[in-house]
């Protein structure tokens, strides 16, 4: 996968009159005129021009102030959604918030009579809706939408949160004509920059500011004022199956290192190297405050492991432990909000109060196990430049036991030992130990998505097929199956429900194992029975094999990928079939053997059938030995997959002799 | 009032045959109305749930609506453990609170407190109450006291308490027990109703409307105070009246250029039908659907000239703005409220009620042509409701009062696919030729949908709706739908490599490439309810295949017919020389049948599955 993240260097030159903000209230005739964005005439909208402008604010409390002005070409009814508008406000709580003031908004759009008329936003339209705690969201739609109208908008946001500078994403689900963020930064704050994307920056200059900044105190220091501008950029289209779009949506990205505190003049650190975050990480209250907390859990864990005498099988019992007294709440992050003791002990909570309960406890116990930061794949790619804490959204345990180590995950009850859920596996983790350095760690999932299926048939001269339908499932695949299991309130259900969905298959017979041995190999064994597909009179009988579990369809159907296809897990699945036929009939004909590979070990795809003395075996094997193809793979992942249906068209003859 | 004090949630208690297919069991469930004044309703909940195994945690989860004109009073709550013995109790506090508006909607002002308890140990019981003051007595809650699927119930009661001048009317729905009516000491009148003992019922497929064979108890007043807006009705006709008279009179003014140029645009068309297609079409370009609610904005419009002039609105609006555009060429129309969905709800013809309708089209009534309009789609030809809105009862609302009116049924034979495809396979089994589509009535919009998307999306889209294995698509048109017989043409030419797999020296292909029935409803013991099927359509397909020479089918060809009261299946397959003609012909009637017929629904869909999963195998000739 290429990495599509480079740093921003600049250089500071005076330059006079560099752009600004555009006037608003403005259209050219072209722009009304415009029948089509010629770079892309399949889009529905394209913004003309869009501006942004965020800077440090010498007021009092020193808000961040961030303000955006967009002009949007609307060419057709598909596309009025961009004439509403809505703009996320965060609360820190009652007395800290965002603010947003002079919305201003208007339309141009020509009349019956080809006249172009003008309608301003009502400021009675706009409104504000409380989402929960943390959010709020300030919306308002644009009057009089017309096919080929311009919409025009600006606001001026106030947060607390000066620390955040305002990201800027270059890149939407329209194309943009140009785009512009001027970014005012203190010479006494100092920022990491980064660009995501495939873009690259049209423009991109700095220029000083005298004295622009001044918190009070009579001291005040320069600004350089740097402009990004990107133009002619490409509408984001997203993609099934896809990995985090944060990874390749092209935006600029501002991380504060430091800055000087202009009335002491002390340099205050916020993110600088991994030592720093390592020292502030470990005395934080809500990471390692609660990691440190382990006789609080000593006493917690002391009765289930009682008796256990080697580090594994204690670890295995805490694990347990955790998993089955806390529910996780939906809450990600790597921070325990109330504590971990609160949490055990209302048994429920985010993903921080849960794992970092469980490292408290391993280590508590005397396994040493350290913290692990991640991203989930849906959050995105993690930046390894320099530190991002805001990269990271979960937290899990790495339990070093005998030489190896195991990595857990304890919000999902079902998840066996040293088993995260796939969301976890994406690309490296960061580990946080409280005694030394943290490393990166490559995060990779010890088991694949596997299964074996057997099918054990004869075919009766009553024209019934028996048999045994045997499946082991191993890694994800066992996950994925004890969910489905125990959506049912019990195994009788689940088996009844799936007897249903065989339809014309009956299970006559079934024995489910290890559905709560979470470790072990889940196994289900059913005796089935069914009809024949073809009269037993006629003297021929053709045979699909593929009557359980056809792929059928394509899931990929597109000529071209542009991002990275997400398989979830690696994939390994087996099935085999034996048919035993009475004496009086015989193999006529079997189709063609595949052996089918992916270039660079990609995967595998063979089919294999053999004759035995009373009929014949089949051997089916897929594997996808890749959690994440690359577009350049896509090709390949199409055509085993065409392949793959092709051989389940395929039939058997089977002939009375 | 019902005392609970003592309730014993032992779940060792719990009725046997209550535990049989259940995750949870509602152990009482008790609601309690108070009409106090025209504008101060108290409504009384408590409920006890318990909860059996992880599954049930989603039924003990409280969710409690409200607004500002519904105000929480209280909330309270405790947990008990197995045995009944209470281990924690819970208060308003606890509950997040969080907009409960549509996604799609730009402002309601909806908004929920909700909480989850985190209980470990099953099975558990959580036990709550709340009370909420309602400003309003328009609409009171129903009482439904069957529970999800997975859940049962021991004890439901459903009580509705007045001064005996607030006069109500009351629907009962399939209540195994008719109202008791009291009278108190104080004067108060109280109706209540109880059930008991409900077991879990399962899923079934193709059930019949929940009014059908659900309880339900419906409660209208007569009078009654709404937003400030007073009002009384025992019939539809009265209730049709008010909101005529209360909330559309004097909406429908727009300015005088609007006018003039509604008039020019109608200049010349003298037939009042073509002069509403006009004013319609307008509309449609002119305007969108956005949705704002907001008290009383719930049942009114806005002011036509507020329409006119933002060019959005919200399905009242934008009806109530056609009705204003339509009267200025003198042409009469009726705002129409209705129960919206794809699933038919009609209103009920005995008890008239506020709470029956969700959504509003306008009926114009043209002598002998009563013509239905949909007016929040800028793509809906003119006199065409769609699978929203039809075939069902809805409520007009004249200057003469209100009136019940029935909308167009499309019947299976309106809402057509057909499909007719000339292929050629060649010798290396790829498949080329042309597909012609056309969808007619309500699967119109099946197509419709992406009409107007630019064409790489209209690739896209078409990609994913045929499993044709490496479809290829040369080129792609679309004839619009522009009459009230709604009809989407789609023509494409195509390639599709391997289409024909070729092993052993025999090509393997679906023979029924494009239309596929693969689900077949699942089987169902004890089936409780009748079969429904909400609407009816027809698929007919003739597809033409050049077969590679040499080459002939292996198999028996299909030639089939299934024929059911429900529905109809005719596969046939001929061949000619190197031509191999494919047709097939589905028909499923809607309307009620017995329960019984259901397995005969399930073999029916099966043998359709089959008889589409027909896999052609070509072998050489001899």
């Amino acid at each position: 996968m290429k990495r599509l993240l480079l740093i921003i260097t600049f250089s500071i030159s005076p330059i006079v009159l560099w752009a600004q903000d555009f006037a608003f209230g403005q259209y050219s005739l072209d722009e009304i005129n415009m029948q089509k964005y010629s770079k892309d005439t399949s889009a529905h909208a394209v913004v003309l021009k869009e501006f942004g402008k965020t800077w440090l604010s010498s007021a009092q409390d020193i808000p961040l102030i961030h303000e955006y002005h967009a002009k949007i070409k609307i060419f057709d009814s598909q596309a009025f959604a961009q004439g509403t508008i809505e703009i996320p406000i965060y609360k820190i709580d009652n007395n800290r918030y965002e603010d947003i003031t002079n919305i201003e908004a208007v339309t141009y759009y020509q009349d019956e009579n080809g006249q172009v008329q003008k309608t301003e936003l009502n400021p009675k339209n706009i409104f504000h809706e409380k989402k929960n705690r943390y959010w709020d969201v300030v919306k308002f739609t644009l009057p009089n939408l017309h096919k080929g109208c311009i919409i025009e908008y600006k606001y001026h946001l106030e947060t607390p949160l000066r620390f955040n500078f305002k990201t800027w994403i270059f890149q939407s689900d329209i194309p943009k004509m140009y785009s512009e963020y001027e970014a005012h930064l203190p010479a006494v704050y100092n920022y990491n920059v980064s660009l995501r994307g495939p873009y690259k920056l049209t423009k991109n200059n700095a220029e000083l500011e005298k004295d622009c900044f001044a918190p009070g105190g009579g001291v005040s220091c320069d600004c350089s004022k740097i402009t990004y501008i990107m133009a002619n950029i490409p509408a984001f289209i997203p993609e099934d199956y896809m990995t985090a779009p944060k990874n390749f949506i092209s935006a600029i990205y501002f991380e504060l290192s430091d800055y000087t505190d202009m009335n002491t003049g002390a340099k205050m650190k916020v993110t600088k190297d991994w030592k720093d975050v390592d020292y502030d990480m470990k005395h934080d209250e809500s990471f390692g405050g609660q990691i440190k907390r382990s006789s609080l859990m000593k006493d917690r864990t002391q009765s289930v492991i009682a008796g256990k005498t080697d580090e594994l099988s204690k670890a295995k019992a805490i694990y347990r432990l955790i998993q089955g007294n806390m529910k996780w709440n939906h809450f990600t992050g790597w921070g325990s909000e109330d504590g971990i003791k609160k949490a055990f002990d209302n048994h429920s909570g985010s993903v921080a109060d849960i794992n970092l309960c469980l490292i408290a406890a391993l280590n508590s116990a005397g396994i040493n196990t350290e913290a692990v930061l991640l991203s989930t794949r849906e959050h995105g790619v993690v930046n390894k430049l320099y530190p991002v804490e805001t990269d990271f959204n979960y937290v899990v345990a790495k339990a070093n036991i005998g030489g190896k180590s195991y990595m857990l995950d304890a919000t999902d009850p079902l998840l066996p030992f040293g088993l995260l859920p796939l969301d976890c596996i994406n690309d490296q983790g960061r580990v946080m130990n409280m005694d030394k350095p943290s490393y990166w760690m490559d995060l990779v999932a010890p088991e694949k998505k596997s299964r074996m299926f057997a099918l054990d048939l004869t075919l009766q001269d009553n024209g019934k097929i028996k048999g045994v339908m045997t499946t082991y499932s191993y890694g994800y695949e066992a996950l994925d199956k004890r969910k489905a299991i125990k959506k049912f309130n019990s195994v009788d259900e689940f088996v009844e429900d799936f007897d249903t969905k065989l339809k014309k298959i009956k299970i006559l017979k079934s024995e489910i194992h290890n559905l709560d041995s979470l470790d072990m190999p889940l196994s289900e064994k059913y005796e089935i029975e069914f009809d024949a597909p073809a009269n037993m009179s006629s003297n021929r009988i053709p045979f699909n094999p593929y009557f359980i579990d056809r792929i059928g369809e394509n899931p990929f159907k597109l000529q071209e990928r542009n991002y990275p296809v997400d398989r979830g897990a690696m994939y390994d699945d087996k099935f085999i079939l034996t048919l035993h036929l009475p004496k009086e009939y015989m193999v006529e004909t079997v189709p063609q053997n595949v052996a089918l590979a992916m270039p660079l070990q990609g995967g595998r795809f063979l089919v294999n059938y053999e004759h035995i003395e009373d009929g014949l075996t089949l051997s089916h094997v897929t594997q996808f030995n890749r959690s994440i193809y690359s577009p350049d793979e896509y090709p390949y992942l199409k055509e085993m997959f065409n392949k793959i249906i092709q051989a389940e068209n395929t039939e058997i003859v089977l002939k009375k002799k | 009032m019902i005392c609970n004090a003592q309730q014993n949630y032992d779940a060792g208690l719990i009725p046997k045959p209550l535990l049989a297919y259940s995750s949870a069991v509602v152990r009482y469930s008790d609601q309690e109305i108070e009409v106090k004044d025209l504008d101060n309703t108290i409504y009384h909940i408590k409920e006890a749930i318990t909860v059996l195994n992880k599954n049930g945690d989603k039924h003990a989860e409280i969710a409690v609506w409200h607004n500002k004109s519904n105000i929480i009073r209280y909330i309270k709550g405790a947990i008990y453990n197995a045995a009944g013995k209470p281990v924690g109790k819970f208060a308003e506090k606890d509950f997040e609170d969080a907009s409960a508006a549509d996604n799609s909607a730009l402002f309601e002002d909806s908004r929920v407190k909700h909480y989850q308890p985190a209980i470990i140990e099953y099975p558990y019981t959580v036990e709550y109450e709340y009370e909420i003051r309602s400003k309003q007595t328009l609409n009171f809650y129903n009482w439904e006291p069957n529970p999800a699927t997975g859940v049962s119930v021991e004890k439901s009661v459903f009580s509705f308490t007045s001064k005996p001048d607030f006069k109500i009317n009351y629907k009962e729905i399939n209540t195994p027990n008719k109202a008791v009516i009291s009278t108190s000491a104080q004067g108060l009148k109280t109706y209540a109703w109880h059930l008991d003992n409900l077991r879990s019922v399962k899923y079934e497929p193709y059930s019949p409307n929940p009014e059908q064979y659900l309880t339900m108890v419906k409660i209208a007043p007569e009078k009654f105070m709404y937003e400030g807006i007073s009002g009384s009705f025992t019939n539809w006709k009265e209730l049709g009246q008010w909101v005529y008279d209360k909330l559309l009179l004097n909406r429908d003014a727009i300015p005088v250029e609007t006018v003039e140029y509604i008039k020019q645009l109608t200049t010349g068309i003298s037939d009042p039908k073509l002069k509403a297609k006009k004013i319609y079409e307008y509309m449609q370009h002119k305007t969108r659907y956005v949705s704002i609610q907001v008290g009383i904005g719930g049942y009114q419009p806005f002011l036509a000239a507020d329409v006119d002039k933002s060019s959005y609105g919200d399905c009242k609006a934008l009806v109530n703005y056609t009705h204003a555009l339509l009267k200025t060429a003198d042409i009469e129309s009726w705002y129409c409220i209705v129960k919206s969905g794809s699933r038919k709800r009609s209103f009920m013809a005995d008890f008239a009620s506020m709470d029956q309708g969700d959504h509003v089209i306008l009926c114009v009534p043209f002598k002998n042509d009563t013509t239905w309009l949909e007016c929040t789609s800028q793509t809906i030809p003119f006199g065409f409701l769609g699978d929203f809105t039809d075939d069902r009862w809805v409520l007009a609302c004249t200057p003469d009062g209100g009136k019940l009116m029935h909308t167009p049924h499309y019947a299976a034979t309106t809402n057509v696919i057909r499909r007719k495809a000339d292929f050629v396979i060649d010798d290396k089994g790829e498949l080329s030729g042309t597909m012609v589509t056309a969808f007619g009535g309500t699967d119109y919009d099946t197509r419709d949908s992406f009409i107007d998307e630019s064409y790489t999306e209209q690739l896209k889209s078409i990609r994913e709706a045929y499993p044709i294995i490496n479809m290829d698509i040369e080129k792609l048109e679309f004839t619009k739908a522009k009459s009230s017989d709604a009809v989407t043409t789609e023509n494409i030419k195509l390639k599709a490599r391997e289409f024909a797999a070729f092993n052993s020296d025999k090509y393997y292909f679906k023979i029924n490439l494009a239309n596929r029935a693969d689900h077949v409803p699942d089987e169902v013991r004890n089936r409780s309810t009748d079969v429904y099927i909400n609407r009816g359509y027809v698929e007919e397909d003739e597809i033409s295949y050049q077969l590679p020479a040499g080459y002939k089918p292996e198999k028996i060809l299909l030639n089939q017919t299934f024929d059911k009261p429900f529905g109809k299946y005719t596969v046939s397959m001929h061949l000619n020389g190197q031509q191999l003609v494919y047709k097939r012909k589905f028909q499923l009637n809607d309307g009620t049948y017995s329960k019984d017929s259901y397995q005969d629904l399930v073999d029916f869909y099966q043998s359709v599955a089959d008889a589409d999963a027909y896999n052609m195998v070509l072998v050489k000739r001899n």
